[in-house]
């Protein structure tokens, strides 16, 4: 469970998150909206800690992540997944490695720049790979693969973490619909099918009522929403998008990604191929 | 208005030939304090320099071709001057590697491992000199400063220095290139450093890595293209100042060089300059030529 208490971030004179309270039950899928500048990138960056909270505290199962540091620090950083808008691979390395650098925190520093990862764990790999279906580019460069791919391929380094959160900061934002659709399934699959909490900011308000069980809106740095996708009426709406906003946010349902997928009644589970990819890892 | 105008034009004109005339009065004076100062007369001496030219032509053209393989030369008269295969080096039997061509891979092997010395400790000081990567300013200002004092010499100063710890040859000649090479290298790496993309390290920070990891799997693969185009250029830098390093006692082709021109042997310091020529040009070619192999368009593009 992660408990996010009274969190405050100030850079400089402008505050981006304003005294934020929230309790997310583990295997939640929580989908956090608001306009650009809302504060929703900058709330899950200070849940991974690449950005530190002014104040306020963050707790993880009774772990104080936001005061923690040095190998802490990182442990926390490997069991809370990141994936992000410009997917921050290392494009001149080839997908395989780029999947391995997942299993980082789990090993010695020497034993990873030395290259020397074992076999069980380039098994892992490629059944990660396989799990989100482009197991075929592993052997090329990262920088070479369209944004689709490259997105999941930074969401099979997530899975290689083996962690218990994982957080999206817009993973569809700089996607054609048809990518944005699968990753957005992959991120479900995950939290479904592994219960692994899934915190993903979405830009768009239909994306995360088509794929999120509990949606947060954010405006101006402060949570002005938080219910599941039923309760989301276009009242609620324009509190998180502002009255000028609202056009915009549902102008890009053109993304396709809910009406492709529509909204499921009964929940997928995962094909068997998957499922014995995840009992080989 | 126009008084204005002119005045202002009056005044501007009699700055700039003020300006002119005190040029040339230093120029005058610093000419006229360096041939004071010069052992010889410079305007005595001007015309000794086509004697020198007209010394310099050796007894037939084949000369040359002999000091430079240690062939016997027909002029052999029991002087130093025309006794070439006496600088032969016999590695097995009666094969033997020419005396020049020896001392010029004296001088490439102190450039090229002067170099990889100076790129291994160039390379661990500048991610701990670059912004990006050292959050410490007091640990950037003491390895910046630390680059700056190590390149803030010229080799030949620290060669001077170590030729009089060590004695004359090679050793000191590697210690003194390899010292401004860590700075110069050093300094360039970590303005690439700073430059990179930081978007691959944040991925691995956020994925719970260390600095270490995320310097050599997010920051390394794409700095490396241009850390070895710095290499290579460093390496034709370094062959010149390895030979002139040898001209003060580093050993190698430099020595060799100026002994040949203080003993007026012609026909040596002609295959000595036709080698040393021949020498830099590969170098200079090869090094460019390995550049564009290995880093290809790549060099200065960064990121995705």
């Amino acid at each position: 469970m992660l408990d996010i208490s009274n969190v405050t971030r100030r850079f400089g004179s402008t505050t981006a998150v304003k005294s934020v309270d929230l309790t997310i039950p583990a295997g939640q899928m929580v989908g956090v909206i608001g306009a650009s500048g809302a504060g929703k990138s900058t709330l899950l960056r200070m849940i991974n800690r690449l950005v530190v909270p002014s104040e306020g505290s963050i707790l993880f199962n009774d772990t104080k992540v936001s005061s923690l540091s040095g190998q802490a620090l990182r442990n926390w950083q490997r069991d809370c997944a990141m994936i992000f808008q410009q997917f921050n691979l290392v494009p001149r390395l080839d997908v395989l490695t780029n999947v391995l650098l997942g299993r980082l925190n789990h090993r010695s520093t020497v034993s990873s720049v030395l290259n020397l990862f074992t076999r069980e764990e380039r098994a892992m790999a490629i059944a990660a790979l396989e799990r989100l279906d482009i197991s075929r580019t592993a052997l090329q460069r990262a920088g070479t693969l369209s944004g689709g791919q490259q997105q999941r391929v930074a969401i099979a380094r997530a899975l290689m973490q083996e962690p218990k959160v994982i957080l999206a900061d817009e993973p569809i934002a700089s996607l054609d619909p048809r990518n944005a659709q699968v990753v957005m399934q992959s991120l479900r699959d995950i939290n479904q099918s592994d219960g692994i909490t899934v915190i993903t900011n979405l830009h768009t308000l239909d994306t995360a009522r088509t794929y999120c069980e509990r949606i947060i809106g954010m405006a101006a740095g402060e949570v002005v929403f938080d219910g599941g996708p039923d309760d989301l009426t276009e009242a609620a709406a324009r509190r998180i998008y502002g009255a000028d906003g609202l056009e915009e946010a549902f102008s890009e349902s053109v993304t396709f990604t809910s009406f492709a997928a529509g909204k499921p009644k009964v929940r997928p589970t995962a094909p068997p191929e998957i499922a014995i990819a995840i009992a080989g890892a | 208005m126009e008084r204005h105008w002119r005045q202002l034009n009056n005044t501007r004109r009699l700055y700039t030939i003020l300006g002119l005339i005190g040029l040339a009065f230093a120029l005058t004076a610093s000419l006229w304090f360096a041939n004071e100062t010069n052992a010889g007369k410079f305007i005595d001496r001007l015309p000794h320099l086509f004697d020198f030219v007209g010394d310099m032509i050796p007894r037939d053209a084949f000369e040359l071709w002999r000091a430079l393989f240690d062939l016997e030369s027909p002029y052999y008269d029991g002087s130093f001057q025309y006794d070439y295969p006496v600088g032969r080096v016999y590695i097995w039997g009666a094969f033997y590697v020419p005396e020049y061509l020896y001392k010029m891979m004296e001088t490439l092997n102190i450039a090229v491992l002067a170099t990889f010395v100076g790129f291994s400790f160039g390379f661990m000081l500048c991610f701990l000199a670059a912004k990006n990567l050292t959050r410490s300013r007091w640990l950037r200002f003491a390895v910046r400063r630390f680059m700056e004092v190590l390149r803030a010499f010229p080799e030949i100063v620290i060669a001077g220095f170590f030729l009089a710890i060590f004695s004359l040859g090679p050793i000191p000649a590697i210690i003194a290139v390899a010292i401004h090479s860590i700075g110069a290298l050093g300094k360039m790496y970590f303005e690439v450093v700073e430059n990179a993309d930081m978007k691959p390290d944040e991925g691995l920070r956020a994925a719970g890595g260390n600095w270490i990891e995320r310097v050599w799997f997010g920051i390394v693969p794409q700095v490396m293209p241009n850390f070895i185009s710095y290499f290579l250029l460093r390496l034709e830098i370094n062959v010149r100042a390895s030979t002139i390093i040898g001209a003060v006692g580093g050993g190698g082709i430099g020595e060799t060089l100026r002994l040949s021109i203080s003993r007026g042997h012609e026909a040596k310091t002609l295959a000595i300059i036709l080698l040393l020529f021949v020498t830099i040009i590969c170098v200079d070619q090869f090094s460019a030529w390995l550049r564009k192999r290995i880093v290809g368009n790549q060099a200065f593009e960064f990121g995705p």
